[in-house]
């Protein structure tokens, strides 16, 4: 069961991953980034890991491809190509693959000393959100609390940067009409 | 070789229950609450008709009691067809997530506590089951199922689908995040996400007293995530003909429509279990599922109440109601209630 389930979301995640790249319609390329997500929550679920799952349901799928999905319908653009950027083709190959060294670096340097064993030893409650609300609270305290200040500048600039793109509406008459930002 | 590499079983860190148990169970439960669909929509009907000075269905059966298996024999026997502009796949596809997503929730509803009388051999749960995620799941799949109405508007490829979709988008957005708020308050009062923990909380208290604030919040939070009047403008018929489901025929739509009705299912059976005591009340223990269906039944009843009563939101008031008021005052909840927690 677990095997079966691995595989099926394990299809899911990288064929999901390549379809974003592949696919030429935008929306589709979305809709393959959805895929991808759930496959990676399953994959959360598998390893026990059920509030990392759950908030990568409620963030990502919920939340943050719901916007780009709701933008991608509205702009539209499935009749343009998405290359002429600017940037020179044949970048993209190079970058990719530089990243993936990248990457396969970091993970070569950690998690395959356990393949081929059982994995871990897990603790009564491990993935639970008790426990990670505990490390976040204590252990991760400061790593949580930048994370979150961070995030906090970036909505801040989001919200000047997108009152400023539409120009001449001075600031309180726009402080009044802050619920259309919202939409 | 496969047996070494796979993770441990979910019974050595999770919940334990045996086999049998978990399906007598499971089929009991999704028996039952796959009836209440045809009855609720019944009674929708009725009560509707009663408050607007009218009979409501009578015709067909005694009653009209029959009147839920005729709409559906009459639905069932059409054709299911597609606009020629549809994406056919996605089209298809849109009423079956929206389905199961909604089927999915209800496995966290508790009807009862864990009961250890071994009649499996083991314990077993009046619950699908209790994960340690509790209320999470639930939103978790809420998330998903935003995109059978997103994806049902977009393939069918007519505009007034589109925009239904493009509402439902802005509007299940802004209320998800007022009910996930609303329902904090009831989280930390009860140390824990867990329902059943949740329920098992209440029983001197149902915390509807405590966080009155917080059930309010849910309260309408739930109508707008249910698509329920007056929150229902991504259906508004007078403008979007129906919305995302405007190009839906036969059982796709009546697929469409039993999700719409589970959702109110599953939005009563939480609200009962975090604010409404869940299976408490006076009686022997085998009455604990018949006091939450008589509950479950009073939140609902509410919701066909304030349909008949309350007319539609215009769209901006939407909008502003939703992040001006209800999220501010879902944020204060959390805050003030933290304070008492800690203080008493």
């Amino acid at each position: 069961m677990v095997q079966i389930l691995f595989f099926i979301a394990a299809i899911g995640a990288v064929g999901g991953a390549v379809a974003v790249v592949l696919l030429r319609n935008p929306f589709f390329s979305v809709l393959a980034l959805v895929v991808h997500m759930m496959s990676l929550s399953v994959l959360f679920l598998l390893l026990h890991a059920e509030f990392l799952a759950a908030a990568q349901l409620i963030v990502y799928v919920g939340a943050v491809m719901v916007l780009y999905l709701f933008v991608v319908s509205y702009v539209g653009g499935a009749d343009e190509p998405i290359d002429d950027a600017g940037v020179p083709r044949f970048l993209a190959p190079v970058l990719g693959v530089s990243l993936l060294f990248v990457f396969s670096l970091a993970v070569g340097g950690s998690g395959l000393k356990l393949l081929g064993t059982r994995g871990g030893d897990l603790a009564e409650g491990f993935g639970a959100p008790a426990d990670i609300g505990e490390l976040l609270l204590t252990r991760f305290l400061l790593p949580f609390e930048i994370a979150s200040y961070l995030l906090t500048v970036a909505a801040v600039g989001a919200v000047l940067l997108a009152r400023r793109r539409r120009g001449l509406e001075p600031l309180d008459e726009a402080a009044g009409s802050r619920g259309e930002g919202a939409r | 070789m496969s047996a070494v590499l796979s993770p441990p079983p979910l019974s050595e860190v999770g919940f334990e229950t045996s086999v049998a148990a978990q399906i007598v169970v499971a089929v009991i439960v999704f028996a039952v609450m796959l009836q209440l669909v045809p009855i609720l929509l019944l009674a929708e009907r009725k009560l509707l008709g009663r408050l607007q000075g009218r009979y409501g269905p009578n015709r067909v059966g005694p009653f009209g009691a029959l009147q839920p298996l005729v709409d559906i024999i009459k639905l069932a026997s059409k054709e299911d067809f597609a606009p020629r502009t549809a994406a056919t796949a996605i089209f298809i596809v849109a009423p079956v997530i929206s389905l199961f997503t909604a089927i999915a929730t209800i496995a966290i509803i508790p009807f009862g506590d864990t009961r250890t009388d071994g009649l499996f051999g083991a314990d077993y749960g009046l619950y699908g089951i209790d994960v340690s995620i509790g209320i999470l799941y639930a939103f978790a799949f809420g998330a998903i199922a935003f995109y059978g109405l997103m994806l049902g508007g977009w393939a069918s490829g007519s505009k007034y689908s589109f925009l239904g979709a493009m509402r439902s988008a802005a509007q299940l957005i802004s209320y998800e995040l007022a009910a996930g708020l609303s329902l904090v308050g009831v989280v930390m009062m009860a140390g824990s996400l867990s329902l059943t923990a949740i329920v098992n909380e209440q029983d001197t208290m149902w915390f509807v007293l405590p966080q009155f604030v917080g059930f309010l919040i849910f309260t309408v939070a739930s109508f707008a995530e249910t698509n329920r009047a007056p929150f229902d403008l991504v259906e508004a018929d007078a403008e979007l003909v129906a919305g995302y489901q405007t190009e839906y025929g036969g059982m796709r739509f009546a697929a469409f429509m039993m999700a719409e009705y589970m959702n109110m299912i599953t939005f009563a059976g939480i609200a009962t279990a975090m604010f409404l005591g869940g299976w408490h009340g006076p009686g022997p223990g085998w009455l604990d599922p018949v006091w939450v269906m008589v509950k479950m039944a009073g939140f609902m009843a509410l919701f066909i109440w304030i349909r008949a009563t309350l007319p539609r939101l215009r769209y901006d008031q939407l909008m502003s109601f939703g992040w001006k008021v209800l999220v501010p005052l879902a944020t204060l909840n959390i805050v003030v209630t933290a304070i008492l927690v800690v203080l008493v």
